[in-house]
């Protein structure tokens, strides 16, 4: 081996090699992220304002109409405000929840594996699948309200996907279930990062188990966090393939979502204006909402 | 403030492995204590023992006169500084050197006033709004040394504070935590790899060595009276010259023989000895400091060396002669040259075939050249003879 | 830290477990219901069938669906690892640009793509799908694979910048210095270093392509190339009393994936470190 190149060598080589990581490597990437993400992105924000029906070759532009559609009663404020409390609690429950499980999985477990596995199958399956098991466990003779009947609470089964006041919150249970344990892993790795000294640091402080949780623990997971919060956010104001599955948007638009109307307006209905206005209103409540709350985390992590 | 005793201290992992064996110990009240050893020498383990760290399997710990096994690490008020610092990346200097009060629920005035104070003493105050990556390294070796002082404590615990500075900064930290424990006067363990460190900090050192303790005692007595010969090649650099000899009896006196050449016994060092007798006709290692060798003329030299290198380091110099000896070609000896800094030499090396480098400290004024045939004269006073077999030191 | 093993740590190991088995719950009445004949399916939903039926899994697998499962699980595969395929190759190569050119433009782009992760694809399908129809590929595999490739871009770009930042440029600068070439440099040395973050990438963006539904029904609904969820959409409207079959074919769909991922869950925890870190 020869002796290590000194600074001066290395500045030079650096700029030897800057020149020749030529851009072309990045053009198809950089290609198809604009064409494929926001050349439709754009297109579609185009098609929001006509009365296209996907038939005809040209489109008449109908101005703000389909925005007002979609916030009248009867048109999608019903979906807006569902769409809301799904990302609302999925945030809530899942961030609480994962943070819980991976704190909790910390320490000497023997079975330590074994039980990160079975927190994280439920994401690794597929949405609507599971959305069939959950549909059938809260059915009307479901194992669910077996154990309603076993408790003496007969009174308090009904067909809960079925039925208008329950189905929702059917839908953010079994949202939140999926969604767990991907925050748990993304959390778990969080706490890998935090070095051991500084536990050890900790204890010989003498901090309480709470003020190490909140003086230390909790801020050091801030990027965690961030990831962990923007994405459970992003997936609950997307919610689509739980509600097919579980509900179908019904019991009479009862469960309907942001994400659901767009498919069906445009698909089934074959109105392609409307359904590409429902995405602009959602695409606008998921790009605020996301920079918003990364805005807020990252301010936090950038006191690191 | 308060003592440390370690009694009949062990630690076993759970797979097996053990770090320490059978440590006793008394740190007294005040005291700057120094565990001293290569990497894995359970050095380590027995401060984290102390503070807390890790499980106690045998024995028992006591600070004043409370047993500490079961307690939980931040009972015990006890400060430990890190060899990483454990500095919390995300609060600011103030909060860092803050947090232990905190823990405690200490009136805000006060760990205010008292964060001050420690700043002041460490010359943090002009930082106390930074964030530690903001800072070099120096200066978050003091801020984990705030995050110590500001408790005053029973005692401070310090796992390899310097190895992450460079040697400048090093001998500069050396004098400065040396210093403020003067000052405070506040009970202290310091773990070190590095023999130097120990020997100018510690007001008592403990050389420990695969989970035993070797020798404890103050740092000069631990240099001059090895207890056997791993410390003997441990403490001391450029590390001490071994080479094996005969025992054989000569008048009312010893001799040492050598390949070809004989190295006669003073008396003084004889009288002191009487064990020796069991040794006539069986190999002895000989240990002698680089200090302990001076070059002389012809007529006093008693053993004769060929010169291979010559290093002259401005204040002395130091001179590798081959003498026609067997190398100690010991565990101890091997382990505790590996891990020495600055020895140039491999333990006991051989220039050729059955010869072993000595090196000489001594005047860089003398012209001396490769090659040359140099009479040497030995200190007997300071001379060193260890049982082969065992490796203990023979004192009497 | 005590590492011990104590019976604290037991009992906590004992909670962990009680919620764990909770958690896995709807997976047992999953295979549970899988193995009951039909009469019993809502008598005593909690038991596991005593004489487990396995004839549900050889009649599911045999009804006359259109695609058959088979060919489902065969363009599901098709679709999803040629996608990620082409993720991975284009993806890696151009956060290696914008990781190893930093620059105005490059900060531009990194911070396109991470937009492109925030806008929701549902924004896209509408445009997407009327140009799949000009370009009369609806329907086909391409336009899946195409789709996926844009929908997922984003997310592969900002996993592979965040890790090659943290690459040191010593081995391409040792391989520059050896006189390879761009491509060799690329794939030879920096491609095999980015191996952990090319686990995570492959591992996400398949597992989302292989479950998802709504894109695939949007655009493979009714077609034979329908891809695993599609078909169990259409199977579940044609037999949904019948539980023990849609079960048993929904643990068809399941399997594969299951056990893939209790395979690769370590790996998925070293990549996020990395893209948490970068």
């Amino acid at each position: 081996m020869s002796a290590p190149p000194s600074k001066a060598v290395l500045r030079r080589r650096r700029k030897i090699l800057v020149r020749h990581v030529p851009w072309v490597l990045a053009i198809p990437g950089i290609v198809l992220m604009l064409v494929l993400r926001f050349l439709p992105a754009v297109g579609s924000a185009g098609y929001a304002f006509t009365d296209w029906n996907g038939l005809t070759l040209s489109a008449n532009s109908v101005g703000l109409d389909n925005f007002g559609r979609i916030f009248s009663r009867g048109g999608g404020l019903g979906a807006l405000a569902n769409t809301l409390i799904l990302a609302g609690v999925l945030l809530v429950v899942a961030n609480v929840g994962g943070l819980a499980l991976a704190l909790g999985l910390r320490g000497p477990l023997k079975t330590r594996n074994l039980l990160r596995a079975m927190f994280f199958i439920p994401f690794a399956l597929s949405h609507l699948a599971t959305g069939y098991i959950w549909q059938f466990i809260f059915s009307y003779k479901g194992p669910f309200n077996q154990i309603l009947d076993g408790l003496g609470l007969d009174s308090l089964q009904k067909a809960w996907t079925a039925d208008p006041q329950w189905a929702l919150y059917t839908i953010a249970l079994v949202i939140c279930w999926q969604y767990t344990g991907l925050t748990m892993i993304i959390y778990l790795a969080g706490l890998e990062g935090i070095p051991e000294e500084l536990d050890d640091a900790v204890a010989v402080d003498g901090a309480s188990r709470w003020m190490k949780f909140r003086r230390v623990t909790l801020p050091l997971l801030a990027p965690a966090l961030t990831v962990a919060c923007t994405l459970t956010l992003i997936w609950g104001l997307g919610a689509f393939d739980q509600v097919i599955a579980l509900t179908g948007g019904g019991p009479s638009g009862a469960t309907e979502t942001l994400a659901t109307m767009v498919w069906k307006n445009t698909f089934v209905f074959g109105e392609y204006g409307y359904g590409a206005a429902l995405a602009l209103v959602l695409a606008l409540i998921v790009a605020c909402m996301a920079l918003a709350q990364m805005f807020l985390l990252r301010r936090r992590e950038d006191k690191l | 403030m308060a003592t440390i005793s370690l009694s009949s201290v062990g630690k076993v992992y759970p797979g097996g492995t053990r770090a320490v064996s059978d440590l006793n110990l008394d740190i007294e009240d005040g005291e700057f204590m120094v565990f001293v050893g290569p990497s894995g020498c359970g050095k380590t383990t027995a401060l984290r023992m102390v503070a807390g760290l890790e499980d106690i399997t045998e024995g028992t710990i006591s600070i004043g006169d409370r047993v500490v096994n079961g307690v939980d690490p931040g009972k015990r008020d006890l400060a430990m500084v890190f060899q990483n610092y454990a500095l919390y990346p995300h609060m600011s200097i103030f909060e860092n050197i803050a947090f232990p009060l905190r823990a405690r629920h200490m009136a805000k005035d006060e760990i205010r006033s008292r964060v001050e104070r420690a700043a002041g003493l460490l010359g943090l105050t002009e930082y106390l709004r930074r964030k530690p990556r903001t800072l070099s390294g120096g200066q978050r070796q003091r801020v984990a040394m705030g995050r110590a002082i500001v408790r005053e404590p029973q005692a401070f615990l310090m796992d390899e504070p310097l190895s992450n500075l460079d040697a400048k900064l090093r001998v500069q930290m050396r004098s400065e935590i040396a210093n403020l424990q003067k000052e405070l006067g506040i009970t202290t363990v310091y773990v070190t790899h590095d023999q130097v460190e120990a020997m100018t900090m510690g007001r008592r050192i403990a050389v420990m060595r695969k989970g035993v303790l070797q020798q404890e005692g103050p740092p000069q007595n631990v240099y001059a009276h090895p207890a056997n010969i791993f410390v003997a090649a441990f403490i001391g650099s450029p590390g001490m010259n071994f080479f094996e000899a005969r025992v054989e009896r000569c008048e009312a006196s010893y001799q040492l023989h050598l390949r070809d050449q004989v190295l006669s016994l003073e008396p003084g060092v004889v009288r002191g000895r009487p064990s020796l007798e069991a040794f006539v006709g069986r190999c002895v290692g000989v240990g002698v400091r680089p200090e302990n060798l001076a070059l002389v003329d012809e007529s006093s030299g008693s053993l004769r060396a060929r010169v291979s290198r010559v290093e002259v380091l401005g204040a002395e110099a130091l001179v590798y002669a081959d003498i026609a000896a067997k190398a100690v070609v010991a565990d101890e000896v091997i382990e505790a040259a590996d891990s020495g800094e600055g020895d140039t030499r491999a333990p006991g090396s051989t220039g050729d075939e059955g010869e072993v480098t000595l090196i000489i400290r001594t005047d860089p004024s003398l012209e001396i050249d490769v090659g040359d045939r140099i009479p040497i004269s030995v200190r007997q006073d300071r001379l060193h003879l260890f049982d082969i077999g065992t490796g203990m030191a023979i004192w009497t | 830290m005590n590492k011990r093993y104590t019976w604290r740590t037991f009992g906590h190991e004992l909670v962990m477990l009680v919620l764990a088995a909770g958690f896995c719950l709807p997976l047992y009445i999953l295979i549970s219901v899988a193995l009951k004949p039909n009469d019993q399916l809502f008598t005593k939903p909690w038991e596991f069938p005593a004489q487990p039926d396995w004839g549900n899994f050889s009649e599911a697998w045999g009804e006359r669906t259109d695609p058959t499962l088979t060919q489902s699980l065969l363009s599901s595969a098709i679709i999803t690892i040629s996608a990620v395929v082409i993720l991975i190759v284009t993806g890696s190569l151009c956060s290696y640009v914008l990781a190893r050119r930093p620059g105005r433009l490059s900060n531009l782009l990194y911070v396109l793509f991470l937009l492109g992760i925030i806008v929701p694809f549902q924004l896209c399908i509408v445009p997407l799908y009327v140009g799949f129809r000009t370009a009369g590929i609806t329907g086909t595999y391409l336009s899946m694979i195409i789709l996926w490739v844009g929908v997922f871009m984003p997310l592969t770009v900002f996993l592979y910048t965040g890790f090659v930042r943290q690459l040191p440029r010593d081995y391409e600068e040792s391989a520059r210095v050896d006189g390879a070439g761009i491509f060799r440099i690329f794939f030879r040395v920096v491609f095999p270093l980015l191996r952990p973050v090319t686990g995570t990438v492959a591992i996400m963006t398949g597992l989302f392509i292989w479950n998802d539904f709504f894109a695939s029904l949007v655009f493979l609904g009714g077609t034979q190339n329908a891809t695993i969820p599609v078909a169990i959409y259409s199977f579940v409207g044609e037999y949904l009393t019948k539980w023990n079959l849609v079960f048993a074919v929904v643990i068809i769909a399941l399997a594969p994936l299951v056990i893939f991922f209790v395979l690769a869950q370590k790996q998925m925890i070293r990549g996020f470190a990395g893209g948490i870190r970068g």
